[in-house]
Order: C-alpha cells, then structure tokens, then sequence
C-alpha cells in the first residue's frame, strides 16, 4: 500500500468511526426508500415521519405493478437498454480498434469529436430527432429511443474502448496476421477475447446511460415505447400524494442495477477510473 | 472501421445540431410550421428577456454549488480510503450504489427526504433538536434556497464518481515522496496541498470537467423536485429551453437559447482544460 495509509491505532479507530458515520449518511437515503416502500400507504405520508414503519406489507409493490404501463414500462426500458447496448458496442468496438491501431490523424480528431458530443445538452438534439423519427415512420419506437440513447453512449464507449484497445500491445494482431488471420480476423479471434472485461464494463456503462437516461425518453416517447422514468415522473403529477407506490416503483427499477453493481463492482470502477487516471 | 460510429454521430448528433442551429435564425410557428428568416432576432429576445439571463445565471450557480461541494466531499472520503487501506473496500462498494440509480428516482427520494411536514430530513433534523418544528426549513418552496435543495440528489448521487475517481488517482501517489516529506516534519495540510494535489491535477481536471458539463445539463433531477419552480427560482437553462419549445411552442427562441447554452458549455470547457490541466505544460 502506498504512504497515504494512517499507522496510529487511535486514530485508525477515529477514521474507522468517521468513515463509518459518513456511509450511513450516504446510504441513508436508499436505505429509508427501501424501508418506506413496505410501510402501509397511509404511514409513508404520517406526521410525525417515521424511520420503521409499523408492519411490513407488499400492498404498495401490488399497486405499482398494477397501474396501467407499468409492466409494460419494465418491457420497454429494457428492450430499448439492450438494443442500445448492442447498437452502442458494434459501432464502438471497430471504431476504437481502428483508432488504436492505424493510429491516423482522423482518429484523433474523432476522438475529440466524440467528446465535444458528450458535451451537447439533449434537448438541443432531441427535438430535431423528433421530426427525423416522424419522416422515418419510427416515432414512439423502442428502436428509435434505443438510437437516441445511442447518441449518449457511443461516445464513452469509444473512449472506453479505446483505453482497452491501448492496452493490448499491438505485437498480439501481428502475430495473428503471420498465422494468417485478416485484419478483421485478428480483431475477432485474438485482440477481443483479451479486451472481453473492457468490453463487459463498456456495455454495463451504456446499459446504464439508457437505463436511467429520461429527457430523450420523455421527447421521443408517447405511449407504446414509454419507459419507466417517464411513468415515475408522470405518476407524480397523477397521483400526487401515492408516495408508497412511488417509493415501491422506484425501487423496483433500481433493482437490476444494484444487482448489476454487485456483481461487476470491481468492472465498474476500473471503467470508470480508467481514462482519468491515465490523464 | 471507424465510419460507421463517424456516420452514426453525424446523422444522429450532427444533423439534429445543425437544424436547430439553423431554426435559431427563423421565426417559426408551431403547427404548420411557417417559417420566415429573422436573423439574429431571437438571439436578441433571449438576451433581453429576464427568464434567459436569470436560468443562465442559475444554471452557473447550480453548478458551482454542486462541483464544489461533491469535490469536497468526495476529496475527503477519497482521502479517509487511502489512510484505511485495502480493509475500507466494502465501504466503498456501498458508496458506489447512488451512482446507479437513475435520476428521477434519486429527484423523486429526495422530494420525499425534503418534503415540509412528512419529510424525514425535517423531522430528524427536529428529534435532534436542530429544528423546533418540521415545516421550519422548506428545502423546496422556499424561493431563496430551493437551487440549493434541488441540487442535494445530484450532489448525492455523484459524489462518489469524485471519490472514486480521486482514489484511484491517490493509489498512483509515490509513497516515498509523502514518506520523505513526513520525515521532514511536514503537517498534513502541507503534504496535501503541495505534494498531493498538485500530483492529482490532471485527475482532479477530467473528474471537474466531467462532472461540470453534467451538472450544466441536469434536467430531470430537478423538473421532478420542483419543476422549476417556486417562481422560477430553480428554472435553468435546460428547462427553460424545454418549456420555450414544448410547452410555449417557440421553436426559434427555444433554438436560439439553446445554441447560445451549447457554446457557453464549450466555452467553459475549452477555458477549464486549459486552465486546469494545461495538457502537456509540465509533464508528458
């Protein structure tokens, strides 16, 4: 370890309780929605506020499910986080395997165009994706929000999977090509086989970019492609004092994502400190 | 290789920005959709009205407010890790969760935490003697801090991308530098800010650029705390923008602020990395 480790026993014990006290403030708010999501509609809403409620029921998982699109809600989001994944990782992987490796002055820039992307408010292009799904006759589509969030995510994929890209050394294509392998060949049998975690953590970021992503959601969506951010959103000027199934919804669609944290923690911070680090 | 990604952000992002760029310079009515040249017309009605100029300057504050308080924070939790070593990771996975969750989740909880007389916040705040009563703080309604409460969720859930960034910047701290400085008899305020830092600069500058070009954008976080309300006083560029087009049906005027709020963002970015990061001054 490195020479920012504190040694005295005191205060170890004193920045083992700080640290501590800090993450149960962190954790708190989720914490206290979990809690809330089982209490009875009527004591999510009591005065004075309580921290436990009084019994533990489902009745608020029961009613959220049951307003009308909400499943299907579940549906869409879903297909539309895989789609866009997919759409997300086939454009990214060669892009960011071509910049690695021809190295032109064309990647460069394309990188830095990636990144000023990055920086385009989603209203500004939002609105003329409107009327470009209108002409196209994919209007309210999970296919056509699924591009949408696209838009977000390649970018960072690009960035992600140029990182990887770079850390393989280019020996390993040369090899494969003496043994015969096509450019495409050797990116396929050799060079994605090794950059695989590079390539989990990429789909986990732009699973996650269109998972919880809403103002595209909200302009490109009506009916059938709605997805559950919007029916949260719209929940709370419908029903405006149903806090329990609210609380329940919510939580229901963090659920995959905690799942997905849990599993791919390591995955997920590697991703996310890697281009950073490197500065 | 590339051209499939390059035709993709050029038909999807590309195409979309120059249309509305171009829609700035029009006079255009909702439905129909007659359009007449105008110039820089809206340009100067969006500089000259109060709504551009105050969500302009909300916008900057919220921003400010979040950066600098989730830099802190996260500075600071970064730094608690590194001084526990390995034995602190189970800490830092349950910092990560907030990170997950989407916004509007995170906008609608702290609604509920803030709420004036069931929120939880104002009751804890009373148990411990903080408050006398619940509705004596309202995080929300109140005009005067309502920026500051709908920025709580943000700060909440990307935090953590500040402390994980930093930390694993900490981890590439030469351990023999801080060891030699120790020696020396240096406090740790001083190994902090001028050993520590300055080595963290460029991770300090991806983490403040990042997070500074998100928090601009935020949109969703607040629409569901307040809407932009009460009377406008959390009303920033993204929802004002929103509402000029969707709800007030100006498509030129929503496209004039908007291209203006593209190019202050980039703007800002450009002068921040080379403020901050000055690539290649001083090392590579």
């Amino acid at each position: 370890m490195n020479g920012l480790v504190v040694r005295g026993k005191t205060a170890r014990t004193i920045l083992w309780v700080l640290l501590a006290a800090v993450t149960v403030l962190y954790g708190f708010p989720f914490v206290y929605l979990l809690l809330t999501s089982f209490k009875t509609p009527l004591e999510t809403i009591a005065v004075p506020a309580t921290v436990f409620g009084s019994e533990f029921t489902l009745e608020n998982y029961v009613s959220a499910l049951g307003r009308e699109g909400v499943v299907a809600s579940f549906i869409n989001s879903t297909v539309t986080a895989v789609l866009s994944t997919v759409i997300s990782l086939v454009l990214a992987v060669p892009a960011a395997y071509a910049i690695t490796r021809y190295r032109t002055p064309g990647g460069q820039v394309f990188i830095l165009v990636a990144l000023v992307c990055r920086m385009v408010p989603a209203i500004v292009v939002g609105v003329p994706l409107v009327s470009l799904f209108r002409d196209l006759g994919i209007a309210d589509t999970s296919f056509a929000l699924a591009i949408a969030h696209t838009t977000l995510s390649l970018p960072l994929s690009i960035w992600l999977m140029t990182s990887f890209f770079d850390a393989v050394p280019d020996e390993l294509d040369e090899a494969a090509k003496i043994d015969g392998c096509s450019r495409l060949g050797a990116l396929r049998r050799v060079v994605l086989p090794v950059v695989s975690g590079g390539v989990a953590v990429t789909a986990i970021f732009a699973f996650l970019a269109s998972w919880n992503e809403f103002l595209f959601s909200l302009l490109l969506t009506a009916v059938r492609a709605q997805t559950t951010p919007i029916v949260i959103a719209n929940f709370q000027t419908q029903f405006g004092l149903d806090w329990g199934s609210m609380t329940a919804l919510a939580a229901l669609y963090s659920i995959p994502v905690v799942l997905l944290t849990l599993v791919l923690q390591r995955h997920i911070v590697a991703g996310l400190t890697l281009g950073a680090v490197k500065g | 290789m590339m051209l499939p990604a390059v035709a993709f952000l050029a038909v999807f992002v590309g195409w979309p920005l120059v249309q509305f760029v171009r829609d700035s310079f029009y006079a255009i009515e909702p439905f129909g959709g007659g359009r007449e040249f105008i110039g820089f017309a809206n340009y100067s009605a969006a500089l000259a009205s109060d709504a551009f100029t105050g969500a302009a300057w909300r916008t900057l504050v919220y921003t400010v407010i979040v950066v600098s308080l989730e830099f802190t924070l996260g500075l600071a939790v970064a730094l608690l890790f590194s001084a526990l070593g390995d034995k602190s990771r189970i800490f830092r996975t349950i910092f990560m969760y907030p990170l997950m969750i989407a916004p509007v989740v995170a906008g609608l909880l702290w609604r509920f935490l803030l709420i004036d007389n069931f929120g939880i916040l104002n009751e804890l705040l009373r148990r411990v003697g903080i408050l006398q009563t619940t509705d004596q703080i309202q995080w929300l309604s109140n005009p005067d801090i309502a920026l500051f409460s709908v920025a709580l969720p943000d700060i909440w859930l990307t935090t953590s991308f500040i402390t994980l960034i930093l930390f694993a910047g900490l981890q590439n701290v030469p351990g023999e530098l801080l060891e030699a400085a120790r020696i020396d008899g240096a406090r740790y305020t001083t190994i902090l800010s001028r050993i520590i830092l300055p080595l963290l600069r460029p991770v300090i500058a991806v983490a403040l650029i990042i997070r500074g070009i998100d928090a601009a954008r935020a949109f969703d976080i607040i629409l569901i705390q307040t809407n932009g309300g009460p009377q406008g006083s959390t009303e920033t560029l993204s929802l004002l923008v929103y509402r000029t087009l969707v709800r007030f049906g100006d498509p030129g005027l929503a496209s004039a602020m908007g291209t203006m709020y593209l190019l202050g963002m980039l703007l800002v970015a450009v002068v921040a990395v080379y403020a901050i990061w000055r690539p290649g001054s001083d090392r590579s």
